[in-house]
């Protein structure tokens, strides 16, 4: 195993690599540049131009794109074309919540999701498992926008006993349970999304396994339902759940960009927004460069989870 | 699966961890600031136990940078800034000019103007500011290597770019007299108007004694301006998360009338979230021009029991620009002008608060021209004027417009089918702003709709239609006009001016190289909790010492 973690590791650099260039090129071929956001027509052609020479967008690309590797040796991203602060300091401040808002998010999902799933696959085509699915359906077709304003316009408007939005309350006194009550609205729209998907995925792969003689034997060996379902049929059924949780992963750092817009939160989905729009190329090279890393971290955990869920599986 | 929900078990607890130092962090910062506060006298520790004055204003576009002298054009940074910053004047909103730092400016040639401090000003330290802290910030900000949004390229000593010639130090138009005192001279007279704008109200300082020893090169991304704790305004900094909010809290070491808040708070927040947040009393009012209330939440916001609803005075207009490369034809564009339907825009669009003028100049604006005779809808009249020019109903002309401003997207939505009806085929293309720029500089669009910012100065309203401006994007030229834009320029009687300024404005509406579609006239919605302070399209903050909120 560790051997193969090693290589996986070393394969991941040139990986990273070829990503950073591929960003690199597709930030730069976006029309419009940082300092066209002058618009202001009074402002004289040498200033335009003093501050594209400053920026360094004058080098050729492929010389910008060294200056920006060579920073990153040495431990940052540079400084925001907006803002100058230093993008690692930047992306730091953002991370946190994000990562907190997803990870509370998909526990949760995961928490609710697999063992409703498997009780829906268990009891097939009753009235419980028609309900669930049901209920799947709807939250995974309901778009996470109308869900949260939905949310803020009944819990904060209408009832008044939550945020409208942010990590807390601005200019108040900040305490724990401040924090959790602004995270209520976000979390639970996001565990919904997850929810309504990941059940049916456990329900599909709870089925097909149950299906399986070695599950007949085991009932007719005369081991406990219980037993059976959890022990023998959700370990099987565990290599395509491990697979769709961890494409979440990604998708969760992207799609929380519209959970953030709509409830101020402030993570990385708005700053990834703020960046595009101003073409704050640092700030987005770095927020590329970690999303990068979170998906083939993501990847690994994963090969790695399918080891520990299925001994079976040889990594060579 | 025991396994698996421990290791989610340990993320939570870290990820919940993780949370919780960040809190420990931020009562550092507080603890950091709180020393300053030991020696208050017994009367404020009384008043300190009452509970704090705070106003939070809501803002939709968050501040980027807190950097006086480049708050490169950004309207949300130059709101905060105008917290924290007192400049030689400040305007208010009916255009008078109020003292600030500045006691008095005068000039007898307008040429020469001598500006007066207050001899009691001083830096939020308690450090005096005087005509050194002057000296300093012009010396920095205008140095070729800095990057500033410090405009004065007309005084004396200044090359085009309005910089420091290379190879010098000094300001040959800037003469320090004593402490108090200095003296500023343009290269040509100029209306004591102008000074008193770009010098007096668009100028923000540099404390010397804090910067003085920092390589100018290095100046953008020194730590200071991640963090200005010294400034010289009634308010100064406490804190700032982007996209979140802006923090001021009272400055006692201020030299004109203590403000009478504890706190201001800016809070960024999406447009949809203003009103509910005003109705929740989360934020007390909004702020202008970048806390814009969407016009659709005028119903509702106007039966809100706890808000007054204003509107402000009209604001800068969105204007239809036409490439006159491409539209040539000065009939066209009149046309253009008759086939929009500007009153429907103005009346469904904006219910109403909005003004149709056809220039760019806001109608509330001392040099409007107001013999102006404004183009009508009359699509009939646009139908005959096309025929005349023979316009060709296939070809395809491209509006191109900015995405984010709702309203304004649906005006040009509404514009469109305007100009459809009269036989133009206008295709619309939406871009974000940095892309629209990108295109409309390189000339590669016929149509396009933006607005521009608002000018106390009337001569920047025009200096866009002076043919050898590099950004003139219209690609308009017109003798006439460019020798009118000189002489505008140049001429320092106002009286004069207003002439001038008239003249190019008919010629302009004649020729049409751009027209008004519409200017808004925004919502200031106000809790009836504040006793003073309101949101305002010029000066809003010039006032804010006096601002008040009910306990």
């Amino acid at each position: 195993m560790l051997p193969y973690i090693v290589r996986r590791l070393l394969i991941a650099i040139p990986v990273l690599i070829g990503i950073t260039i591929l960003n690199f090129c597709i930030v730069n071929l976006a029309p419009g540049n940082p300092v066209d956001m002058f618009i202001d027509p009074n402002t004289p052609q040498q200033l335009v131009e003093a501050k594209k020479e400053m920026l360094g967008l004058n080098d050729p690309l492929i010389i910008q794109y060294f200056k920006w590797l060579w920073q990153l040796l040495q431990g940052g991203f540079g400084y925001s074309f907006s803002s100058f602060a230093p993008v690692t300091h930047i992306i730091g401040e953002r991370i946190g919540p994000t990562l907190m808002l997803t990870s509370i998010s998909l526990t949760l999902g995961l928490l609710i999701a697999i063992p409703i799933g498997i009780l829906s696959a268990v009891k097939q085509n009753t009235r419980f498992d028609y309900i669930i699915t049901g209920l799947s359906f709807i939250w995974t077709s309901m778009p996470q926008f109308f869900l949260g304003l939905g949310l803020i316009y009944l819990f904060a408007l209408h009832f008044k006993i939550l945020p409208t939005g942010g990590m807390l309350t601005i200019g108040g006194d900040d305490n724990f349970a401040d924090r959790i009550k602004h995270l209520i609205l976000p979390v639970s729209v996001l565990t919904i999304a997850i929810i309504g998907k990941k059940i049916r995925y456990v329900r599909a792969s709870m089925l097909d396994v149950l299906k399986q003689d070695y599950l007949r034997t085991a009932r007719a060996k005369g081991l406990h339902a219980f037993i059976v379902t959890n022990k023998h049929a959700l370990r099987n059924a565990l290599i395509p759940i491990i697979t769709v949780f961890g494409m979440e992963i990604p998708l969760l750092l992207g799609g929380s960009i519209i959970i953030e817009q709509i409830f101020q939160w402030p993570g990385i989905g708005q700053l990834t927004m703020q960046s595009i729009l101003s073409r704050d190329y640092p700030t987005l090279m770095g927020l590329n460069f970690i999303a990068a890393i979170i998906v083939l971290a993501t990847n690994l955990f994963m090969d790695i989870l399918y080891f520990v869920a299925d001994p079976r599986v040889k990594y060579n | 699966m025991k396994r698996m929900l421990f290791i989610n078990l340990l993320t939570m607890f870290v990820i919940i961890l993780s949370a919780c130092s960040s809190t420990t962090n931020k009562s550092d910062t507080q603890q950091s600031t709180t020393p300053e506060k030991t020696d208050t006298t017994i009367a404020e520790k009384i008043e300190a136990t009452a509970k704090p004055k705070v106003v939070s204003i809501g803002i939709v576009n968050s501040p980027t940078t807190l950097n006086q002298i480049n708050h490169q054009g950004d309207s949300a940074s130059q709101t905060v800034l105008g917290i924290i910053n007192d400049s030689l004047l400040d305007l208010t909103e009916s255009f008078e000019f109020v003292p600030k730092i500045a006691e008095s400016i005068e000039s007898t040639d307008n040429q020469t103007f001598t500006v007066k401090l207050n001899p009691n000003a001083k830096w939020n330290d308690n450090a005096p500011f005087t005509t050194a802290d002057v000296a300093f910030t012009l010396k920095t900000a205008l140095n070729p290597k800095v990057e500033s949004t410090v405009r004065i390229a007309f005084v004396e000593g200044l090359d085009d770019a309005g910089k420091i010639p290379a190879g010098q130090t000094e300001i040959s138009g800037l003469k320090i007299i004593d402490k108090q005192t200095f003296e500023v001279k343009s290269k040509t007279p100029i209306d004591p108007n102008i000074f008193k704008e770009k010098f007096g109200t668009n100028i923000n300082f540099l404390p010397e004694h804090i910067l003085k020893d920092i390589n100018p090169e290095q100046l953008a991304t020194d730590p200071y301006f991640q963090n200005p704790t010294v400034t010289i305004g009634a308010f100064k900094y406490s804190k700032f998360a982007k996209d979140q909010y802006f923090e001021a809290v009272r400055n006692e070491n201020y030299y004109l009338d203590i403000a009478k808040l504890d706190k201001i708070i800016v809070k960024v927040l999406p447009a949809t979230n203003l009103v509910a947040q005003l109705q929740t009393n989360e934020i007390q009012l909004n702020s202008l021009p970048v806390g814009l209330i969407p016009i659709t939440d005028y119903e509702t916001i106007k039966n809100l029991p706890n808000i007054n609803l204003t509107s402000s005075t009209p604001s800068e207009p969105a204007e239809l620009f036409f490439n006159v490369t491409k539209i040539t034809d000065p009939k066209v564009r009149q046309a253009f002008a008759y086939a929009i339907n500007r009153p429907l825009i103005v009346d469904q669009l904006f219910k109403g608060q909005a003004d149709i003028i056809d220039g760019g100049v806001p109608i509330n604006h001392p040099y409007y021209a107001k013999e102006t005779k404004l183009y009508t809808y009359d699509p009939e009249k646009a139908k005959q004027l096309l025929q005349e020019t023979n316009w060709d109903s296939q070809r395809e002309v491209s509006l191109l417009v900015p995405s984010g401003n709702k309203l304004r997207e649906q005006a040009a939505d509404i514009l469109v089918q305007n100009l459809i009806a009269v036989g133009v085929n206008v295709k619309i293309q939406k871009f974000d702003f940095s892309t629209l720029i990108g295109k409309v500089d390189s000339g590669d669009y016929d149509l396009t709709i933006f607005n521009r910012d608002y000018y106390f100065e009337p001569s920047l309203y025009l200096t866009l239609f002076q043919s050898n401006n590099e950004n003139n994007f219209l690609k308009y030229n017109n003798p006439q006009v460019d020798a009118l834009i000189a002489q505008g320029e140049t001429e320092t009687d106002p009286a004069k001016r207003l002439v001038i300024y008239n003249q190019l404005q008919a010629i302009l509406h004649e020729d049409l190289p751009a027209l008004a579609i519409y200017s808004e006239k925004r919502l200031q919605a106000v809790s009836k909790d504040i006793i003073e302070g309101k949101p305002a399209n010029v000066g809003q903050f010039n006032n804010i010492n006096k601002w008040d909120i009910k306990q």
